[in-house]
C-alpha cells in the first residue's frame, strides 16, 4: 500500500543535515549513508550518495529522474555470478 | 473493412469486441468508447456506417495512446529505468520478474521455457 500524502516523504533527519551541510560547504565529495529507506527528495539532485547495502557504500548520483524513490534502490544487496558449473555433471 | 488506429481491421465481430484487437484497448475501454460515441453495443462492426467508423476513430485519435505509440511509450519508460541503474532496471535488464516475485520456481513468463540443468538429478 502507498504511504499517506499527508505524511510527506520519509527521510532520515540525518540525511537531510548531511546533504544540507555539502551543500553549503560547496564541496562535491560523497555523502555516506546507511539509510536506504529514507526517499530521494528534490533538493538531492546533483549530489552524490555513498549509500550503504551492507558491505560498502556505492556511490549514487542522483539524478531529476530518481526523485520519489528510494536510496536503496540503487544499491544492490546480493551478488549473483550466476550457477558455477556443476562438477558431476560432466563426469558422465 | 473497417480500418482504425492505422493497422487494425477487425470485421464481423460486435463492436465493442472488434475494438479490442488494438493495442492498448481492452474490454472496458472498449465499451466506454461505443459509449461515448453512441454506438449499441450489439452492433457489428460491417454494419457501421462510414461516419460512425470515422467517429470511433476520431474519439480515440483524440483521448488514448494506442497501437506503436503506446508500445514506444511503454518502451521508453523501461529503458528509462534500465539507464537509471535501479532494481527495477536491473530486473528487465535481466529478464527476471520486477515486483518482487519469487523466483525459486514459476516466473517461467519472464524467464522463457525452462532450460533443463544437466546432471541434476543424482
Amino acid at each position: 500500500m502507498a504511504r499517506s500524502v499527508w505524511k510527506g516523504p520519509f527521510v532520515d533527519a540525518y540525511v537531510l543535515k548531511k546533504a544540507e551541510a555539502t551543500r553549503e560547504s560547496g564541496r562535491n565529495e560523497v555523502i555516506k549513508i546507511w539509510s536506504r529507506r529514507s526517499t530521494i527528495l528534490p533538493q538531492f539532485v546533483g549530489l552524490t550518495f555513498g549509500v550503504y547495502n551492507g558491505q560498502k557504500h556505492i556511490p549514487v548520483n542522483v539524478s531529476e529522474d530518481m526523485i520519489g524513490q528510494k536510496f536503496g534502490e540503487y544499491s544492490p544487496t546480493r551478488t549473483y555470478y550466476g550457477h558455477a558449473a556443476d562438477k558431476k555433471a560432466k563426469r558422465k | 473493412m473497417a480500418r482504425i488506429a492505422g493497422v487494425n481491421i477487425p470485421t464481423a465481430k460486435r463492436v465493442p469486441i472488434a475494438l479490442t484487437y488494438i493495442t492498448g484497448i481492452g474490454n472496458s475501454t472498449a465499451r466506454e468508447i461505443c459509449d461515448a460515441v453512441g454506438i449499441d453495443h450489439s452492433r457489428r462492426v460491417n454494419e457501421l456506417s462510414d461516419t460512425e467508423v470515422l467517429s470511433i476513430r476520431e474519439h480515440i485519435d483524440q483521448n488514448l495512446t494506442v497501437e506503436g505509440d503506446l508500445r514506444r511509450e511503454v518502451q521508453m519508460n523501461v529503458k528509462r529505468l534500465m539507464d537509471l541503474g535501479c532494481y527495477r532496471g536491473l530486473r528487465h535488464r535481466r529478464n527476471l520478474p520486477v515486483r518482487g516475485q519469487r523466483t525459486h520456481t514459476n516466473a517461467r513468463t519472464r524467464k522463457g521455457p525452462a532450460k533443463a540443468i544437466a546432471g541434476k538429478k543424482k
